[in-house]
């Protein structure tokens, strides 16, 4: 199924996102580029996910919960990498790399419940 | 290793690129005490006072009868979680002196309250920001202030800046 291999790239994004922003936080005192440009990466994977889902609605899938709901989730999944993005850019500290793993881990959360509202295939 | 200082080197490009925009404007500093980790915790009183706060707003306008003393106590706690990420993100002279008491009083608070909610559990019978140690809200409550106090210490007042930037 076409959701399931959105949701594994998902999974595996939001995983680097997380074990670069770590990493980074423990070896470095400013913001790491890979660490910002996995999570740039990720809101690309939300933007393309998105176009997705609005194709497969409009195509007249069934969606198995609610599409405000899913539409909800993933407008507010979009907005969580930028915001990590900006505030990694304007603190400049060792910590904006811990803002940014808990953005990866904040978007798989969403991701996983966005799956479970399309599909639900996964457990709750 | 300086986690704030405006001296470190910067070795990120991304970074380097926003900052060419506003390097030339003056930054006044609150020694650097909502910078890097003090953001964070800003950022998390801030989701906090917003929780507490519009919880117990809810409770009181709807049940208000259930608990009165719990539900008003969640409203100060919430209250005092609103001055307290107000005085940490401000430059103010004075700013520091108040997020201290109100980080200290919240620890206070949270102390107090968790140990009545055990004794005299009648009078808590319901949810509130401290019962119960601060349990309905993950023991944020609890080990928030702590983490508040010791970063404050560690960020004393401008006037002294150079004491509290350094390391």
């Amino acid at each position: 199924m076409i959701v399931d291999g959105f949701f594994i790239a998902g999974a595996i994004l939001c995983a680097v996102a997380v074990l670069l922003g770590v990493l980074a936080t423990i070896i470095r005192t400013y913001p790491d580029d890979f660490a910002l440009v996995a999570v740039a990466l990720l809101e690309v994977f939300l933007v393309v996910y998105g176009i997705a889902a609005a194709i497969r609605q409009a195509g007249g899938q069934a969606i198995s919960g609610e599409p405000w709901e899913f539409w909800g989730y993933l407008l507010t999944a979009l907005l969580i990498p930028v915001l990590a993005f900006v505030w990694a850019v304007t603190d400049k500290s060792r910590w904006s790399n811990t803002v940014l793993a808990v953005s990866g881990a904040i978007v798989f959360v969403m991701l996983y419940r966005m799956e479970q509202i399309w599909d639900g295939a996964l457990p709750a | 290793m300086s986690e704030h200082g405006r001296n470190q080197v910067r070795r990120s490009r991304i970074v380097d690129a926003a900052n060419r925009k506003d390097s030339n404007k003056p930054v006044r500093s609150n020694g650097g005490r909502s910078s890097g980790l003090g953001r964070i915790i800003i950022a998390v009183y801030g989701v906090l006072a917003l929780s507490a706060t519009v919880r117990a707003v809810y409770q009181i306008l709807l049940d208000f009868d259930a608990a009165p003393l719990a539900y008003l106590l969640s409203a100060l706690a919430g209250a005092v979680y609103i001055v307290a990420t107000l005085a940490l993100a401000s430059k103010k002279p004075g700013s520091w002196r108040l997020s201290w008491y109100a980080v200290l009083f919240e620890l206070v608070g949270v102390l107090v309250v968790g140990t009545l909610s055990f004794a005299l559990p009648a009078l808590f019978a319901h949810p509130a920001v401290w019962s119960h140690f601060g349990s309905g809200y993950g023991y944020v409550p609890l080990v928030l202030p702590l983490i508040g106090l010791w970063w404050l210490a560690r960020h004393k007042m401008p006037e002294t800046r150079e004491q509290g930037a350094g390391k």
